[in-house]
């Protein structure tokens, strides 16, 4: 059901205009489908957590089905990604995983998330382009 | 959701290429996943467009009608307008709104567009005729001269002038800079030799002999003599060599080649100057001149001298064709130039075109009408005098105030009648051409004359010439009273007019009447101007002199009579004038004239002598010996006490043989005016006629009562007596005369020679001693003293005494001249004679001796150029002339002689030693020059 509260990005002008219209939050976009059962669960906890991080971030869910366009640009071949910018400046962040791009896996630590968020909020802010 | 932003409600741009508005960059994770690609690509972008528009059912966007080539559209943007529309919403996205808007607008356009069509075509149409019309095409301009063409003769079209080719001028100009020069190889020198096409000025010497041999070698075709070759190619640079150098000294040609600056004016002279031998000038140069004149065209096209000057240059280099294109272009480009126009009209002229300068002198005219000048020009190149007197009427129209045109139209006409009409009409239209005025007077008769000049001093009243004319008609019609008269009146309205020339101009204007025979006018122009600008306190007499003088000189005699006329007029009282006026006179003028003058003279200025005695002279020389002596009479009554002429009336009746009258005149003389004078020559009158007379020594006697100061009459006392031999009486007259006299040099020499004479040595010594004391560092007395020494063979004494002479006389010609002839060794003379010049600087007796010492040694050019000093030096001095005689009697040509006693006789010298005892000597009263210096040449030692 968190797909529902989380505000929808419709096309890619959307997006951009998303990313483009914060000044000093972090935006955090779900790109993934709907329907999807690991982006429900992801979304459960974004849903959790966007009131708790609404003063450092803000959070978009974009389907991949409706908006085709940044699949072969962002790489989007994974069930959920979480992608993160600041500026229009797309945040990076070492999760271990050897993709320092995106979180592409279900995290459903909800401290966890909000930890990383804070993080790359506060390496962003001191001007990285790259969070450990 | 607090933050939700309106973005999220909006519509999306119609076709909006994901992540290009915010420029976004794709990344590249793991290579297996597909193609790394950095943001939208182009290809993406066109498709994702096309696709949106094909989507929405219309064309692919463009603003209007058909879409522009992709390619196309890349090269534009680098000449697109920054300001443009299009650039400025480049960046923008084409949406449906935009085309929709471009769709209205097009709309509007057509709709515009279509309204008012056919009237706004109309309109364009006939602006467009308009443009045409005003502005025609070059083809369009010359259709008419071109259909013209075919009427053209063959004459015609031989005389249309080339065109000058200018295309590519500076290109080819540069690749003729660009040009290359190859050496010439030997074997074209060679072969140029042996065809004997190097020219005959290396054919000389070695050439001629080596040629045969070289030919051989050539003939044989099997060696080439190199040897050879070298000779021609070294003879061949000296010819050029020699060449240059002949250029060099051949003056200013060359100069103009090295000069980088060419006056203009000075160029065009010299161009002229060098026109005769332009068969000479170097090829060279013509070109610099000609690239230097194009430029000074160049730069200022509208120069007419530039023009000229390059047309002259083409003449003279014998491009008449280009010449004339050159001047056509200047009369193109300065069509106000007369210069131009005339240079034009010369060179079409003088190369026989006399059709093509009548018709250049149209066009010329046509641009400036107002040109005396070129309209003269053009008369000038009509033959017959029909079409001559065309031209000028035509010019009349023109220029009717131009006198240089009214006076050609006058003198081509023929009948005095008509000439007479054109004047008439000419001075109508130009009163204040005095020319004219004066030219319609000469035609007229007399009293028609008179009116005429009457009108003309009306209409010019400040003119003097009209005045002047007057008074010479005056004088042609034989009222020679009116001349004087008429000229009166001119000066006073002149004056009044305050057009009167200067004084100097005014006698200039009388010496022209004297020379054009006008006497009359001239003496009434003196009389009435020579007054003229003279202040009282100016030195009005001096100045007329002067005035006089310089007419003289120029040969206007009559001007210079009238000028005396009037100053003798104004000075009745002053001898200077009448001098001067009788000088006149007897130099240029009759002998009656001169009596008369003179005659006036002595009535105006009768204490003067001088003119009784020339008037005297005059008659007397004229031989009317009755005339002189009524004049001396006349005079006499004039001036009874005067000596001179007392003196004068004595030498006339001397002369004339009458002793009885001329001793009776010495006696009245004496009685009337008994001057030391008069009695001194009343004793020398009595010994001249009786050598040993009584009467002289008598005469004498008396005239020493009177006069016992009288040195000469002591001297002649004792002459007298030396001469009766009575010595003794002899010296008591010496010595009473030097203790009477004791300042006269002579008297002390004669007595001393007198004692010598008798052998008193003693006395005589002691006689120069005494008066040496009485007259101190005299040469003559040293000189005598020295003499006295060493006739007495007393050399030692007379060296003693030359050695005082030295100290108390040492700048003296005389005693220096005495040592060194007398008193030196030969060998020492020439280093004393230089010491003695050195010291008396410019004594003639030292010159002489000089000479003489030259003429010793035989030097005889010298010896006369010394003697021709000295008798430069003082012509006075009559023993130059006699030994300068004396010499040439030994070494002279007869012509030469007579050259040195004619210029003898002309300066007719008074002094010297032997010269002033020769000349004195009574029985030589009476002789010429000439034989006096025969005389003393004889004399001389």
């Amino acid at each position: 059901m968190g797909s529902v509260v989380i505000p929808h990005l419709v096309t890619g002008w959307h997006v951009d205009q998303a990313i483009m219209s914060e000044e000093d939050r972090l935006v955090v976009i779900r790109f993934g489908r709907d329907w999807d059962p690991d982006c429900m669960r992801q979304d459960e906890v974004l849903y959790k957590i966007a009131d708790r991080v609404k003063n450092f971030a803000v959070i978009y869910v974009c389907d991949l089905d409706q908006v085709p366009d940044f699949k072969q640009m962002y790489e989007l071949y994974d069930t959920v990604t979480l992608m993160f910018f600041f500026r229009n400046k797309h945040m990076m962040c070492d999760f271990g995983t050897g993709n320092n791009n995106k979180l592409n896996w279900v995290l459903e630590d909800k401290q966890e998330l909000i930890d990383i968020i804070e993080t790359i909020y506060k390496g962003a802010k001191k001007g990285r382009g790259l969070v450990p | 959701m607090s933050g939700r932003k309106d973005f999220l409600s909006q519509p999306a741009p119609e076709n909006y290429v994901a992540g290009l508005g915010r420029g976004a960059t794709g990344f590249t994770t793991r290579s297996d996943l597909g193609p790394a690609r950095e943001g939208p690509s182009e290809d993406q972008i066109k498709e994702a467009l096309a696709k949106r528009a094909a989507a929405l059912g219309n064309a692919p966007p463009t603003a209007y009608g058909v879409p522009k080539k992709k390619d196309d559209e890349a090269d534009d943007e680098q000449f697109r307008d920054a300001e443009n529309e299009e650039g400025l919403f480049a960046t923008g996205n084409y949406d449906r709104e935009d085309d929709e808007a471009d769709r209205i607008y097009q709309a509007v356009d057509e709709r515009m567009d279509r309204r008012r069509k056919v009237r706004r075509e109309a309109r364009e149409q006939a602006e467009r005729d308009d443009y045409e019309r005003n502005n025609p095409k070059i083809q369009q301009q010359f259709a008419d001269l071109k259909r013209e063409l075919g009427t053209l003769s063959d004459e015609q079209w031989a005389a249309i002038p080339e065109v000058g080719d200018l295309t590519g001028k500076n290109r080819r100009n540069k690749q003729n800079e660009r040009q290359r020069f190859y050496a010439v190889p030997d074997s074209v020198l060679a072969g140029a030799r042996d065809t004997g096409q190097l020219g005959t000025e290396i054919q000389d010497e070695g050439m001629a002999t080596e040629a045969p041999s070289g030919s051989a070698d050539q003939a044989d075709g099997t060696m080439t003599n190199f040897a050879g070759i070298g000779a021609a190619r070294n003879r061949v640079m000296q010819v050029r060599l020699d060449a240059a150098a002949q250029a060099q000294t051949s003056g200013t040609d060359s100069v103009a080649g090295t000069a980088t600056n060419i006056d203009q004016k000075g160029y065009l002279t010299s161009l002229d100057k060098s026109e005769l031998m332009a068969g000479e000038t170097n090829l060279g140069d013509v070109k610099r001149a000609r690239v230097l004149l194009e430029s000074v065209i160049k730069r200022n096209p509208r120069h007419g001298p530039g023009w000229i000057a390059a047309a002259r240059l083409e003449e003279f280099a014998g491009k008449i064709q280009a010449a004339q294109n050159v001047i056509r272009r200047g009369t193109e480009m300065c069509p106000k130039s007369e210069d131009v126009w005339s240079e034009a009209i010369r060179l079409s002229q003088s190369h026989g075109n006399n059709h093509n300068a009548k018709i250049l002198a149209a066009k010329a005219i046509e641009s400036n009408n107002k040109s005396v000048k070129l309209w003269i020009e053009a008369m000038h190149l009509e033959q017959l005098p029909a079409a001559k007197k065309r031209v000028l009427r035509k010019a009349l129209d023109h220029v009717p105030q131009s006198v240089a045109i009214w006076k050609e139209a006058v003198n081509l006409e023929d009948d005095p009648s008509d000439a007479k009409l054109l004047l008439a009409k000419a001075t109508e239209i130009i009163p204040l051409s005095v020319e004219l005025w004066l030219a319609l007077a000469r035609l007229e008769t007399p009293e028609q004359a008179q009116i005429v000049l009457n009108k003309a001093r009306k209409a010019v009243p400040a003119s003097y010439e009209i005045w002047i004319a007057a008074c010479r008609l005056q004088e042609q019609t034989g009222n020679t009273q009116m001349v004087s008269r008429v000229m009166e009146r001119g000066i006073k309205a002149l004056a009044r007019e305050s057009a009167m020339l200067k004084r100097e101009e005014w006698i200039t204007q009388a010496e022209t009447c004297e020379e054009e025979g006008a006497p009359l006018t001239c003496q009434a122009i003196i009389k009435e101007t020579l007054g003229w600008g003279l202040d009282e306190d100016d030195d009005s007499k001096q100045i007329w002199l002067d005035d006089a003088k310089a007419s003289t000189n120029r040969g206007r005699y009559e001007t210079a009579r009238a000028i005396f006329a009037y100053a003798i007029r104004v000075f009745y009282n002053r001898k200077s004038v009448w001098l001067a006026a009788a000088d006149l006179e007897r130099q240029h003028g009759s002998k009656q004239a001169l009596w008369d003058l003179l005659g006036e003279a002595v009535k105006s200025c009768p204490t003067s002598e001088v003119l009784w005695m020339q008037l005297a002279r005059e008659k007397w020389q004229a031989g009317e010996v009755d005339e002189a002596r009524r004049v001396l009479g006349l005079a006499f009554q004039q001036n009874p006490g005067n000596e001179d002429i007392w003196l004068a009336a004595v030498k006339l009746e001397a002369d004339n043989g009458e002793t009885e009258k001329a001793r009776e005149l010495l006696s009245a003389a004496r009685s009337e005016a008994g001057t030391d004078r008069v009695w001194i020559k009343s004793a020398a009158f009595e010994s001249q006629i009786k050598k040993d007379s009584d009467d002289a020594l008598s005469l004498v006697n008396d005239g020493l009562n009177i006069y016992p100061k009288a040195a000469k009459l002591w001297m002649m006392k004792g002459q007298i007596y030396e001469a009766k031999n009575m010595l003794p009486q002899a010296r008591e007259a010496y010595n009473t005369g030097t203790r009477a006299c004791p300042r006269s040099v002579p008297l002390w020499l004669l007595a001393s020679r007198l004692e010598e004479k008798m052998g008193v040595l003693v006395k005589a010594r002691s006689i120069l001693d005494r008066g040496r004391l009485a007259v101190p560092k005299n040469p003559e007395l040293w000189t005598e003293s020295v003499r006295l020494e060493y006739r007495a063979k007393n050399m030692a004494a007379a060296n003693q005494k030359m050695a005082q002479a030295m100290q108390e006389c040492p700048t003296s010609g005389l005693v220096w001249s005495e040592r060194i002839w007398h008193l030196e060794a030969r060998t020492q003379r020439k280093a004393r004679i230089l010491e003695a010049i050195q010291k008396a600087d410019n004594d003639p007796v030292l010159f002489v001796i000089a000479a003489r010492i030259f003429w010793g040694e035989r030097k005889l050019d010298k010896a006369d150029s010394w003697f021709a000093k000295a008798a430069v030096l003082d012509p006075d001095y009559g023993d130059t002339w006699a030994w300068w005689y004396k010499f040439l009697l030994q070494h002279g040509e007869q012509a030469k002689r007579e050259e040195v006693v004619g210029k003898c006789v002309v300066c007719e010298p008074k002094h010297g030693e032997v010269w002033a005892g020769v000349r004195k000597a009574p029985e030589n009263a009476g002789k010429g020059v000439e034989e006096i210096l025969k005389m003393v040449a004889k004399e001389l030692e």
